[in-house]
């Protein structure tokens, strides 16, 4: 099993392959352990939110409520409860999909983050779709030019994804290129002047748009997405250039690679059939990772973007006290990240020749 | 290595570019729509009988009229609207409202004085946030069925437990969102365990207004669409979009833009360059609503008024209102907004200048020469932050240490309800252009025990009670001849500025940037006149 | 101690003769890397730098950071005010310098507080084995289950807005990955013959774990908590963003940044200047950190 260690990436290590303990022989023990893991999940978001200071019956009921409407309410919410049966009602709705009725909208939790959730998947999509297009062919070069200047320049410039406070990135692009130079389409994911026109299918704007051929809104909508998406493919392009070039320069060390040489293949061919074909693999998990990291960096992009998903949804949530909301979204949050961890887990079982 | 690096942002640039030559469509708005930007996230629900806060008042303003409105011209006057007229009993106890023929809901179903009473009986059955609105005139849940009644379909009569100003039960009651008619039947096909349509009105209006809720998207739109059976004739503007945009700076590049007709929240800074640019004019107008510095009595020092008129001090009401406040206040400390029956007029209502040698001497009178520590908690708007800072900055200088605590609204909320504060800074709005309305909740306290949590009076929560104050305020209540009413609550108000519980600071101003090819936006303090507005 | 000119020789002798000095030709092996190693360099100068601005914040200052100035607000970059004035007319420059002392003291307490945490936690689970394993690692992998920023978001959200609560929040999602990789250092260590050894003298779990077993995993702890930091400045700045970390008057850069995203389209420095100075603290704890991977973990180079 590969060694955490070995990911030398900051943000790593937690996301990686290592996610079970020991080697898991059978099946079962692989279900306990995520009932577990979902469980612990509840546990903790269900601590999380009675610890909120904020209080969902004055929010429901407004400033103006009387101390009787207050007390009906908190009994009406089973707020008068003792804990551990709060716990176990929260539970039981859960497990039956029932988050709760978020306050700022009135709907149900779940049905809101459906609801949200497209649009931050078409905001990731096209981030990804930039950080791996960007990402692999770069960590690839660096790798094959070790210690050149190509190699420093992937390498700073994937630090400097790193590095970057993506929500400041994305106020300063906003004022350059938005408000300055006016090269890209504004805040939000669409002109109003559109918002009626649309037949919404898979509510993915850039789909939706592209298939019923509406092309001038295709374009409105991708000149909206652009930006949003480059800052969140920038700091996926890091990560999985990182990532690249680090299992690249394993592979070159192989001793095959030294055979092709030396069987007169060029260089260019030795990286990128054969070398780049073993690592394969290993990049899709990772790829598959920096998805998941997207949905972290979306919550402050789509804040300063007016971007109408999950980001930002969780983020009114918490500055507006919707105590349901909050901890719907941390919750499925976590679930995706156990989905998303787990498949990565999976992939590399399935493929990475060591662990066969 | 520089070289290769300008090379790539060149092609990012280039990349970017061709985007750019594909949206080339110039944004513009609808011709029938008016599209507003504004920060809607405070949006809960739009039943009339739980709303509270501004934006969803003024939406439920434009889509349920109430029995009379406030004249768009002149905040302080009432017109007709569901009510064609009215008459008052000699002895001043009861008011009976003649409303106006063929009345149809959206639904198609009719709507009659039955339906209007039946929706004002449900404010105070529901008990939720505007109930407040009636019980503070004596309706109860055991008396409202004889207090309001419908003896025919076009007859609704409103009995008073006293003899109220008529002016004011007007503005109080009549002209307000709790007196505006639900479509009983469509509600009630909507009730959940007996919740008598609160969970139906949380996403929908069933009302008579020259606009309909269309739709909601938390957090992302409101539209408006004009009501086909409007009484009053159709509006210009079919259609009114509300687009949810927090941020100041994008609202304002949104409306340099052409995006939205609108915006609603923009900072000083921006409405200082959009004052000068071609093509958007700045809409302003005083709100009733006070920006105060909050003070809790339980606390030793604060308990003390001369302590409490020392902070009064420590404002520099004149830079803040050049500066932070520039374009979202005026100066003002009584506790009276302007434009209000019985305020005291500009100068008077706000005697205060930053003073440290004064404050310093009145601390020493109240016994704090040396100063004390207090707490200071306020919100995320985006004025708290920066006067937060000029108090603490001021108040250190007299030797009192405040610690600031940013929170989220929310929460400032639950502590400032609960009593859980030092001080506040805090905003309160009232829903109606006499004295009254702020006498009653900012200045009297009923019971200012723990245990009768009264969280709906910020005097409550402030743990302030004067006997002496709650006197006045009584009686001038029922005081009948005006001048006289007039009198006492100007005698309030100059008491209140020395000893009240808070510091008032700013009387709020709403300011919206409008594009010039919107015509006619109307507003005041009491409402925003959606249907008068129209392009050209 | 030997004199100066031997000091060169000391340091390169092939076999050391005291603990000490075996520990000083450590160090200065992993100097000569570091030298050679110019991005590591780099960073390493940034941090310095950082740390004596911090350190020397009052001298280098111009302006008293609290002081306001209602009429001198919002002003560009100039010869009274090098970096302008913000929103209170307050000195720019000033309180960035200042800033720099809240995000190192966030940085370096958050780090503090994961890194000792999960390195026990971690060295426990790897040694122990048993239940003890699984639970542990089960704790760690719920914790994992969340992105860092929202899990120290609803942290703070919980524990109320503040620096001090950022600091325990942002500490509280960042230990996972410190056990992970202590527990995978600790499972390479544990059937090694010296800990055996150690073993067979009668030592307690508790005495090996701690005095054996833990002092192996520290060096990729401590390169592990260096890029790591670079991750907590920048959630620290996300949650100050958000108006949920340091409070105000505090000059926190993230604070800073939230003010000025109001004025971003008037007065864009006073968002700019405060953002290039997170960028360059994160960049620098990267560069640094890879550098220190390379030097104290040579196995992965």
């Amino acid at each position: 099993m590969a060694d955490v260690a070995a990911i030398p990436v900051s943000r790593s290590g937690r996301g990686r392959a290592a996610a079970l303990p020991g080697r898991v022989s059978t099946m079962v023990r692989l279900v306990v352990s995520i009932a577990v893991t979902l469980f612990g999940l509840m546990a903790l978001t269900f601590f999380i939110g009675r610890l909120l200071p904020l209080d969902p019956v004055a929010a429901i009921l407004g400033d103006n409520a009387s101390q009787e409407a207050y007390e009906a309410m908190q009994r009406q919410l089973g707020l008068d409860q003792p804990l551990h049966i709060q716990f176990l009602r929260y539970v039981y709705d859960i497990v039956r999909l029932d988050f709760g009725t978020a306050l700022m909208t009135g709907k149900p939790v779940l049905e809101d983050i459906r609801r949200v959730f497209p649009a931050t998947i078409e905001l990731a999509t096209v981030g990804i779709v930039i950080g791996t297009g960007l990402g692999i062919p770069l960590g690839v070069l660096a790798a094959a030019y070790r210690d050149t200047a190509i190699d420093y320049f992937v390498r700073i410039f994937g630090l400097l994804g790193y590095s970057m406070p993506n929500f400041w990135l994305g106020l300063m692009g906003l004022v350059l290129f938005y408000a300055t130079l006016g090269w890209v389409e504004g805040p939000g994911r669409i002109d109003t002047a559109y918002q009626w026109d649309i037949e919404p299918v898979t509510d993915l704007l850039l789909l939706d748009t592209a298939m019923a051929g509406q092309w001038d809104i295709f374009w409105n909508a991708f000149g909206h997405i652009i930006l949003p998406a480059s800052i969140l493919g920038f700091g996926a392009m890091a990560y999985i250039s990182r990532m690249t070039r680090s299992f690249m320069l394993e592979q070159l060390a192989q001793e095959y690679v030294i055979a092709a040489r030396v069987k007169g293949l060029s260089w260019g061919r030795t990286v990128w059939v054969h070398a780049f074909r073993n690592v394969a693999v290993q990049v899709v998990t990772v790829v598959a990772l920096a998805y998941a990291f997207l949905l972290e960096g979306a919550v402050l992009t789509e804040t300063v973007f007016a971007w109408p998903g999950f980001g930002r949804y969780l983020t009114n949530a918490l500055l507006g006290g919707d105590m349901n909301a909050v901890v719907g979204c941390t919750l499925v949050v976590g679930i995706i990240f156990v989905g998303l961890n787990l498949l990565s887990d999976l992939l590399y079982r399935i493929f990475d020749p060591r662990t066969r | 290595m520089t070289y290769r690096r300008g090379q790539t942002w060149r092609l990012a640039l280039a990349l970017l570019a061709g985007s750019a030559l594909g949206g080339a469509a110039q944004a513009a708005t609808p011709g029938n729509a008016l599209v507003m930007a504004w920060n809607i996230d405070a949006i809960s629900t739009f039943d009339p009988a739980q709303i509270g806060e501004v934006v969803t008042s003024e939406l439920i303003q434009n889509t349920c009229d109430a029995l009379v409105s406030f004249d768009p011209k002149d905040e302080a006057k009432v017109v007709p609207a569901l009510a064609e007229g009215w008459d008052v009993a000699e002895d001043g106890r009861q008011i009976t409202f003649r409303l106006r023929d063929k009345l149809v809901f959206p639904s198609g179903n009719p709507g009659s004085a039955k339906d209007l009473a039946w929706s004002m009986q449900r404010v105070v059955r529901l008990g939720l946030g505007n109930a407040a609105t009636l019980t503070e005139y004596g309706f109860t849940k055991a008396n409202v069925e004889q207090m309001i009644s419908a003896p025919d379909d076009r007859t609704l009569v409103l009995k008073l437990d006293k003899p109220y100003p008529t002016s004011l039960i007007l503005q109080a009651i009549a002209a307000n969102r709790v007196a505006t008619m639900q479509d009983r039947k469509t509600i009630m096909a909507h009730e959940v365990n007996g919740d008598l349509g609160n969970r139906y009105l949380a996403t929908n209006t069933a009302c008579i207004g020259p606009y309909r809720l269309r739709q909601w998207n938390s957090g992302e739109a409101v539209v408006l669409e004009a009501n086909e059976k409007y009484w009053g004739g159709q509006p210009k503007l079919r259609r009114v979009i509300i687009r949810h945009v927090a941020e100041a700076g994008t609202q304002r590049l949104l409306l340099e833009k052409g995006d939205v007709d609108v915006a609603r929240d923009l900072t000083p800074e921006d409405m200082q360059a959009i004052e000068k640019m071609p093509g958007i004019t700045l809409a302003r107008t005083l709100k009733p609503q006070l920006v105060y510095w909050g003070f809790n009595n339980a606390h030793p020092a604060f308990a003390n008024e001369k302590v409490r008129l020392a902070m009064r001090y420590l404002i520099d009401y004149e830079a803040l209102g050049k500066t932070v406040m520039a374009y979202n206040g005026v100066p003002r400390a009584s506790f009276v907004q302007l434009g209000a029956f019985g305020a005291l007029d500009a100068k008077e209502g706000q005697p205060f200048s930053l003073d440290l040698a004064k404050a310093k001497q009145l601390l020493a009178e109240g016994g704090y020469p040396d100063g004390f520590e207090a707490s200071m908690i306020f919100s995320t708007l985006p004025y708290a932050a920066p006067i937060a800072q000029h108090i603490q900055a001021n108040a250190a200088k007299v030797g009192v240490r405040l610690r600031l605590e940013q929170m989220a609204n929310a929460q400032l909320f639950a502590r400032h309800r609960g009593r859980e504060f030092e001080s506040v800074i805090a905003a309160w709005q009232t829903s109606v252009p006499d004295a009254q309305g702020n006498a009653a909740r900012l200045i009297l306290n009923p019971d200012n025990r723990a245990e009768a949590k009264l969280t709906q009076y910020p005097s409550w929560r402030h743990s302030f009670a004067s006997e002496a104050a709650n006197r006045i305020a009584a009686e001038a209540l029922l005081e009948r001849d005006e001048d006289r009413r007039v009198a006492l609550y100007k005698q309030l108000q100059r008491d209140m500025m020395q000893s009240g519980p808070t510091a008032i600071m700013f009387q709020s101003v709403h300011l919206a940037g409008v594009r010039n090819t919107v015509k006619n936006w109307t507003w005041h303090g009491f409402g925003s006149y959606y249907e008068l507005a129209y392009k050209e | 101690m030997p004199g100066a000119t031997s000091l060169g020789a000391w340091l390169r002798a092939p076999v050391p003769n005291s603990p000490f000095q075996a520990r000083m030709q450590a160090f200065w092996l992993g100097w000569r890397r570091l030298r050679g190693n110019p991005p590591a360099l780099a960073g390493a100068v940034m941090l310095l730098l950082l740390i004596a601005i911090a350190l020397f914040a009052p001298l280098i200052a111009t302006h008293d950071i609290y002081a306001q100035d209602l009429s001198s607000r919002l002003q560009p970059p100039s010869a009274a005010h090098w970096l302008g004035t913000d929103d209170l007319g307050r000195d720019i420059y000033s309180r960035l310098v200042f800033g720099a002392r809240i995000t190192l003291y966030i940085a370096f307490l958050a780090a503090l507080i994961a890194a000792p945490l999960g390195l026990v936690i971690g060295a426990t689970a790897g040694y122990l084995g048993g239940w003890t394993d699984t639970v542990l690692m089960r704790l760690v992998d719920i914790f994992l289950s969340f992105p860092s920023l929202i899990l120290a978001l609803a942290f703070v959200a919980a524990l109320g807005p503040g620096i001090e609560n950022a600091i325990i929040a942002i500490s509280l999602a960042a230990w996972p990955p410190i056990a992970r990789l202590a527990r995978a250092e600790t499972l390479t260590v544990r059937k090694s013959d010296y800990i055996a050894a150690v073993r067979l003298q009668g030592a307690s779990r508790m005495r090996i774990i701690v005095h054996h077993v833990m002092p192996m995993c520290i060096p990729s702890v401590v390169v592990r908590i260096t890029l790591n930091m670079a991750a907590i400045i920048l959630t620290a700045a996300g949650l100050g963003f958000l108006g949920l970390g340091a409070q105000p008057p505090s000059p926190e850069w993230g604070a800073m940044l939230s003010t000025g995203r109001q004025f971003v389209m008037t007065s864009w420095w006073i968002a700019a200047i405060p953002g290039t100075a997170i960028l360059l603290t994160s960049l620098a704890f990267n560069l640094f950190g890879d550098g220190l991977r390379d030097v104290l973990d040579p196995r992965h180079g």
